[in-house]
């Protein structure tokens, strides 16, 4: 059953992150990379780490896909976009992911990860938090300040002076 | 008189009559009961009173009384039983059915008028099935130059997601399809969905109204997002899980909302914005952009979008309760189901009936179904009043009220209960 599962989600997170790049239709495209980062919450949940999957629906489908909906559908396409077809470049880049994978994979092979053995129980969420709590404070903290500054810096910006007292003199 | 059957005669009537039912029986032993027989060689059947329930066996034991309640609770236990009927999408369209007329009298009786009326003789009760009648049988109209498979996709979606979110919802002990550890993050997944199918619906329409309204959906649903979820954070805070059913256990004693009233509003505001309702309906603003992003559906495609957004008001009326109102939690009000006839029988007289598998539901169930039903029936109360007593609000008010008021004061809540959790009143050592 999660053979089976993980191939048909595998092969649909590929064909989603190929359709992504390669579909003339932008909100076709941002709609195939919504379907990419959900086959990666699915994975995440055949990996028994649910909380990290649905973090991964909620940030990346729920806000990052939005986002890009939302700038592609203010962005008028042909403005912006002129056609380059170059067929070096197309297969500059076949070579270059093929490098990547390579890379990559054997990196992944020499590591230890291949020892994992998968009838281990799954991590809890408990324990992370409280080692992100004891152990790995300064790290938590220094997340936290960065967060809470970007956000102030974000009301900031959007700060627009004197609205109320203009519609009253109006 | 009649027009409609000017050679009515009630002998044809009759034959008519007993023609189909002929027919129906005859279609019903030749392919419904082998049909059924197929179909129960496919399923997990279950083991009753030590015996196995087999293919052959089942329709028999189906019509004997003494053990067809067996059957009927095994059937409940099943996860299509759960999802169907009732946790899931039978109770939660049931209730959603009748926010739907009572919302339309409601707002009648507050603002002097009559309401529906004619339609089934009581106090028009029967619109409802009209209304529904209406939306099948008319003719689904695609504008020309719209994408069609966003826009033939988009309602099925949103009925979808708003399905995927009564799903999370514990009802009573027991009583819920997905009881995950971590439900409360599950919500937030899905809620994030809601944005992305409004802006490609309006998108796909190809329409400007729709556009502004989308545009404006948007906007609404991804500023509210982040109050409403800071204002959960607090409860997170004090339980110590993510579990819905577990929080609700937390609450035996009292209901959050006592010591976060805070977090409470914001989180009743955050929701009328995520629900589209007055007086932040601008996404649908009918007196200025049509109707909004639902200006090109037209027949059972609007039916649905109109379900799926109906579905979604019970689920954060729920999502409420169970969060802050104690959820399945209140005085047990049930009487014990009296012993003497799961021993004995029922008897009438000189005839005395044993009855296996009686009692059908716990009384826990029942007393908890009751409180759940009763306080989600009051927040869909509270939720659909100020439709008639606001007006609508601009849209940079809403924005501003969204990022100024509600997370400053959602902040607030976490910093109460985080003095709560410090000053020992709740949590480990304190009064839990």
């Amino acid at each position: 059953m999660v053979d089976i599962s993980f191939l048909v989600i595998s092969v649909l997170t590929v064909v989603c992150a190929i359709a992504s790049l390669e579909l003339r239709s932008l909100i076709y495209g941002s709609i195939a990379l919504m379907g990419s980062l959900l086959g990666i919450a699915f994975f995440f949940l055949l990996l028994d780490a649910p909380f990290v999957a649905m973090f991964q629906v909620a940030v990346y489908v729920g806000s990052i896909a939005v986002l890009i909906l939302f700038t592609v559908m203010l962005v008028k396409r042909e403005l912006i976009f002129t056609k380059i077809e170059d067929p070096k470049r197309k297969y500059i880049g076949v070579g270059l992911m093929l490098i990547l994978i390579v890379g990559l994979g054997s990196v992944i092979m020499d590591s230890g990860l291949k020892s994992i053995s998968t009838h281990s129980a799954p991590i809890d969420f408990n324990e992370i938090g409280e080692d992100f709590l004891t152990y790995y404070w300064p790290a938590l903290v220094i997340m936290a300040l960065i967060l809470s500054s970007s956000i102030t810096g974000a009301l900031v910006l959007a700060r627009r002076e004197n609205i109320e007292n203009e519609q009253h003199t109006n | 008189m009649s027009i409609i059957a000017p050679r009515f005669r009630l002998g044809y009537f009759i034959k008519s009559l007993l023609d189909n039912v002929f027919w129906i029986i005859i279609l019903l032993t030749l392919i419904g009961i082998p049909a059924i027989q197929v179909v129960l060689f496919f399923i997990d059947l279950p083991v009753i009173e030590g015996e196995l329930l087999t293919p052959f066996l089942a329709l028999t034991w189906l019509a004997d009384p003494s053990r067809t309640l067996p059957i009927i609770k095994a059937l409940m236990q099943t996860d299509f039983f759960k999802i169907a009927v009732f946790p899931g999408f039978g109770f939660a369209a049931l209730l959603a059915a009748g926010t739907i007329f009572i919302e339309r009298k409601l707002l009648a009786k507050l603002q002097l008028r009559v309401g529906p009326f004619y339609c089934g003789k009581l106090e028009g009760i029967l619109q409802l099935m009209g209304d529904g009648l209406k939306l099948i049988s008319k003719e689904i109209i695609i504008p020309a130059k719209a994408d069609k498979p966003i826009f033939w996709a988009a309602p099925l979606l949103f009925v979808g997601a708003a399905a995927a979110f009564i799903s999370l919802i514990p009802v009573s002990p027991g009583w819920v399809i997905a009881d995950l550890d971590v439900g409360l993050l599950a919500f937030f997944a899905i809620i994030g969905f809601f944005p992305i199918i409004t802006v490609l619906a309006s998108w796909s329409a190809n329409s400007k109204f729709p556009f502004i309204g989308g545009i404006r959906a948007l906007h609404q649903m991804v500023s509210f997002e982040i109050p409403l979820i800071l204002s959960l954070l607090g409860i997170v805070i004090l339980t110590g899980t993510l579990n819905l059913s577990e929080i609700v256990e937390s609450q035996s004693n009292f209901p959050w909302i006592i010591f976060m009233p805070i977090g409470a509003i914001v989180f009743f505001i955050a929701m009328l914005a995520e629900l589209e309702r007055i007086p932040f309906d601008l996404p649908e603003a009918e007196s200025e952009i049509v109707a909004g992003w639902l200006t090109e559906f037209s027949g059972m495609m609007y039916g649905l979008v109109q379900l799926g957004s109906y579905l979604k008001l019970y689920a954060f009326a729920a999502i409420f309760v169970v969060l802050f109102l104690g959820g399945w939690n209140g005085p047990m009000i049930m009487p014990q189901f009296p012993q003497e006839i799961i021993t004995e029988g029922i008897e009438l007289g000189p005839i005395s009936v044993t009855i296996p598998g009686l009692p059908l539901f716990t009384p826990e169930m029942i007393n908890g179904t009751f409180w759940f039903t009763i306080k989600t029936i009051g927040v869909i109360f509270f939720i659909l009043i100020p439709r008639g007593v606001f007006p609508r609000i601009r849209i940079d008010l809403l924005l501003h009220i969204g990022w100024y008021k509600l997370i400053g004061l959602a902040f607030v809540n976490i910093f109460i209960s985080l003095s709560l959790l410090y000053s020992g009143v709740l949590g480990p050592g304190g009064m839990m």
